[in-house]
């Protein structure tokens, strides 16, 4: 691991992975980090137990995990798992913690595969115990096959809620009820798209198919609009959204999830230039056909870069890696393009599976002006709706004053749940992002600063008295 | 150009041009305020907000220790919050070497007025029940404390509407002139004209100055912070070393704000800066060697910020050479501690009073050259 490296990837995901597959094959070295145990990023997370492991035997995702998590193996990469990058700067020089500390790899093309991070709508209770992401079910099932909950009632947008019940079934968890913000119509326009995989369709005809057997409800066109419960979630209100009719439904464990938002803070610390794309999660890191970014040697593929989902990320990551073999020169222009036409040719294809997908997953910015005044936003901090509105009219018209007048932002989760929220309710035409900051994740200082003496401390010389 | 004359125009929302503003605005002068971002963005928003007087410089103390005052009446003179904590503060010293400049320093510090005398390892261990046993002496003043510096811009914001000042950010100034009954000055929703003029851009004085042909050097230092998530008690000091390159508080909300004088990288041109991995690393080291329970906990936020010295790292503070009613105010060494009285003992001069303190003229800096007046004026 030590040495120097031609390339870096950060995350090792379907896009990460498959960067570092293509930048090893053309015969450089390449480091892979990612703060998982193990390569596989959310969609191939490894399975931890021995039940998870069978399921993913049995399982699609599953088996694309297992295979790239071998072909991984085989190949001349140098893997560092369980390593949380926390920095990045020009150069490039990467910090990231791991068991034995603090690590610095530099090396001067980077990939960035960092994948997406779930969005939430805030309703009124969506912060009390039993609430949880979509997301995040399918990431507790794939490592560890199992669900909590025993009522549990499956929330927000998008495919994701259909995978996500059908898995519970399969688990002997019957969902009370699906809740999908879209109606009918929306999934028959998003068919066509989905056809350009007919592997992926006939899976979630099964799904369908499976949920209708047991009867699950399936509540079209509405959405949660308050959870309740002290000092755990029993039960939710769920509003048809044409017609306003609430009804309630008792419930132990709430998943919802309202899409998928770029994990894109390297991006933005390394000054990519980026585009506001709501169909891409917000914003989208300004790539071109070989996934450069606008900073020279940086590449983004994969969801980080613009949520399209796990398939074009492969395709994306493929040609990213093979774009930094030949910016440094190990692939000719001839090799390059002979070896990054199937990944296109793929990635158009499931380009439009994506694009159906991220329709229905597109987040209701519209809905952010609903939330309630004592809505909480930032959870970290406990900043609600009525704060940000009184900071605003305080003269708070950027997103760096908002975190300074309220401290919305200022938790662990370092404004990520909350600061595309926030910026909704700010006036439009300012700066709608918090200045990127390292660390990007939260640092344990005892791993930062490891086993040190204090003569070793490169203390400068003192100011002047 | 323009078509009202303001008596006051200052360049610059930071704490110091806020203050003169705020100042000035309640002894009746009509007032105009700049700034090519928010209010107190800057400098004075992204400092440690340390309010001690055992990392001022000694020739400075007389004016800290008045600062310090009003920082605690903030509430009585500034009208708004904040989060002003007044608390004992410590300088340590862990070697031989250190020892000495404790010594050093406390003596000189103290001749100038600051409280502050040498204490034992087992008498500053019962003021700060959380610092390293492994100290060999630690000065203690008791006038030391803080501020919460992102709250700055609200608190300023507040106060300067209410005394009727006039505030035009996100308005860069591209120029300032003489125009025979005071000054123009050019930006980019038009001009103004007003009688006198304040330049406290930070350090921005330098170009700034150079409108007025007035070349003074100020070096850009880029010192880097960071914060820890909420966490229980772990100190109730404010804490230094005896080089002054650790500063460390844990605020009343749990947060503890780690700083020093670290360098991070950035440029003044660009008006860009960045933290640095290795600054974070020793920064840290340094605060855990003081507080060890610090180890426990986890850092959420590191960032950078300007600050502004002059060549002998004392006060630019006074009026511009050759130019009568053109002031400028900026690279007060812990600034943001004594920018309160530094604003107060400026805006009387610029009221024709004489300062309760002396000011820092710049003259002393532009050795041999004095006042260029119409040279290289963009």
């Amino acid at each position: 691991m030590n040495g120097s490296h031609d390339v870096i990837v950060v995350g090792a995901g379907p896009a990460g992975g498959e960067a570092a597959l293509a930048v090893s094959g053309a015969g450089l070295r390449v480091a892979l980090i990612d703060e998982g145990p193990a390569p596989g990023g959310q969609v191939w997370r490894a399975p931890r137990t021995a039940q998870a492991q069978v399921a993913a035997a049995r399982d699609a995702d599953g088996r694309q995990g297992q295979a790239l998590r071998a072909r991984l193996q085989e190949a001349s990469v140098d893997l560092l798992a369980g390593a949380e990058v926390w920095d990045a700067g020009p150069g490039f020089v990467v910090q990231c913690l791991t068991e034995q500390g603090n690590r610095e790899l530099q090396a001067p093309r980077l990939i960035l595969a960092t994948g997406a991070m779930e969005r939430v709508l805030p309703f009124a209770g969506w912060t009390i115990p039993g609430v949880f992401g979509l997301a995040a079910a399918t990431a507790i099932m794939k490592a560890e096959k199992t669900l909590p909950g025993k009522e549990i009632v499956i929330a927000g947008q998008g495919p994701l809620l259909i995978a996500v019940a059908a898995k519970a079934l399969e688990l002997g968890l019957r969902p009370r009820a699906i809740v999908d913000r879209a109606g009918r119509g929306d999934w028959l326009r998003a068919a066509p798209g989905f056809a350009a995989l007919p592997m992926m369709l006939t899976r979630g005809a099964q799904w369908m198919a499976r949920l209708a057997a047991a009867r699950v409800p399936i509540l079209r066109q509405s959405a949660i609009v308050a959870a309740g419960g002290d000092p755990v979630l029993d039960g939710v209100t769920v509003r048809h959204l044409p017609s306003g009719r609430q009804t309630e439904i008792s419930a132990d464990t709430l998943y919802i999830g309202n899409g998928l938002t770029p994990a894109d803070e390297l991006h933005r610390l390394l000054g990519a230039a980026q585009t506001r794309d709501r169909l891409r999660g917000g914003y989208r890191t300004e790539v071109d056909a070989d996934q450069r970014t606008s900073v020279p040697g940086l590449y983004a593929a994969g969801d980080g870069a613009g949520v399209h989902g796990a398939l074009p990320s492969v395709f994306q990551g493929q040609i990213a890696g093979l774009a930094a073999a030949r910016d440094h020169g190990a692939l000719s222009a001839e090799a390059f393009a002979e070896q990054s036409r199937p990944a296109r040719r793929r990635l158009a294809r499931a380009r439009r599976f994506a694009d159906a997908s991220c329709r229905l997953m597109a987040f209701p910015e519209e809905d952010l002006a609903h939330m309630p005044p004592d809505c909480v936003v930032c959870r970290c901090e406990d900043v609600r709706r009525s704060d940000i509105d009184a900071a605003v009219a305080g003269g708070a018209a950027d997103m760096n004053q908002l975190k300074h007048f309220t401290r919305l932002g200022m938790g662990p989760c370092q404004g990520r749940m909350c600061g595309l929220n926030a910026a909704g309710l700010l006036s439009p035409g300012g700066d709608l992002r918090f200045t990127p900051r390292a660390p990007v994740r939260p640092v344990s200082m005892d791993r930062l600063i490891g086993e040190f003496d204090y003569s070793d401390i490169p203390v400068p010389k003192p100011a002047p008295l | 150009m323009t078509q009202m004359t303001y008596d006051l125009a200052v360049i610059g929302g930071g704490i110091q041009g806020a203050s003169v503003a705020l100042f000035a605005a309640r002894e009746g002068m009509r007032v105009v305020l700049f700034d090519q971002g928010a209010l107190a963005r800057q400098a004075s928003g992204t400092n440690a907000g340390t309010l001690t007087m055992q990392m001022t410089r000694a020739a400075l103390i007389p004016y800290a220790l008045r600062a310090h005052e009003m920082w605690v009446k903030a509430p009585e003179w500034l009208g708004h919050d904040v989060g002003v904590v007044a608390c004992d503060g410590l300088s340590l010293a862990f070697t031989e070497a250190e020892e000495e400049i404790l010594s050093q320093r406390a003596e000189a510090r103290s001749a100038a007025g600051a409280p502050i005398r040498l204490v034992s390892p087992q008498e500053a261990a019962g003021i700060e029940p959380g610092v390293n046993p492994a100290i060999r002496m630690a000065s203690h003043c008791s006038v030391d404390g803080y501020a919460n510096a992102y709250l700055t811009g609200l608190a300023y914001r507040r106060a300067l509407a209410e005394a009727g000042v006039e505030l035009r950010e996100y308005t860069p100034v591209s120029g300032v002139s003489p125009s025979g009954r005071g000054y123009d000055i050019r930006s980019d929703g038009g001009g103004v004209a007003a009688r006198q003029v304040v330049l406290a851009g930070g350090v921005w004085i330098e170009p700034m100055l150079k409108w007025l042909g007035i070349d003074l050097p100020i070096k850009t230092l880029i010192n880097q912070l960071a914060v820890t998530e909420r966490a229980a008690p772990v100190m109730r000091t404010v804490l230094g070393i005896a080089s002054g390159l650790l500063s460390l508080k844990q605020y009343p909300h749990g947060t503890v704000v780690i700083g020093g004088g670290w360098q991070g990288v950035g440029d003044r041109a660009s008006g860009t800066h960045r933290a640095t991995a290795a600054s974070a690393v020793g920064n840290a080291r340094l605060a855990v060697h003081a507080i060890p329970a610090l180890r426990h906990s986890r850092i959420v936020r590191i960032w950078t910020g300007f600050e502004a010295e002059t060549a002998d790292a004392l006060p630019a503070v006074g009026p511009v050479p050759g130019h009568p009613g053109a002031w400028v105010i900026g690279s007060v060494h812990s600034g943001y501690t004594s920018a309160p009285y530094m604003a107060r003992c400026l805006t009387q001069a610029i009221l024709g009073q004489t300062p309760e303190m002396p000011l820092f003229p710049i003259d002393r800096l532009l050795p041999g050259q004095g006042p260029i007046n119409e040279r290289d004026r963009t």
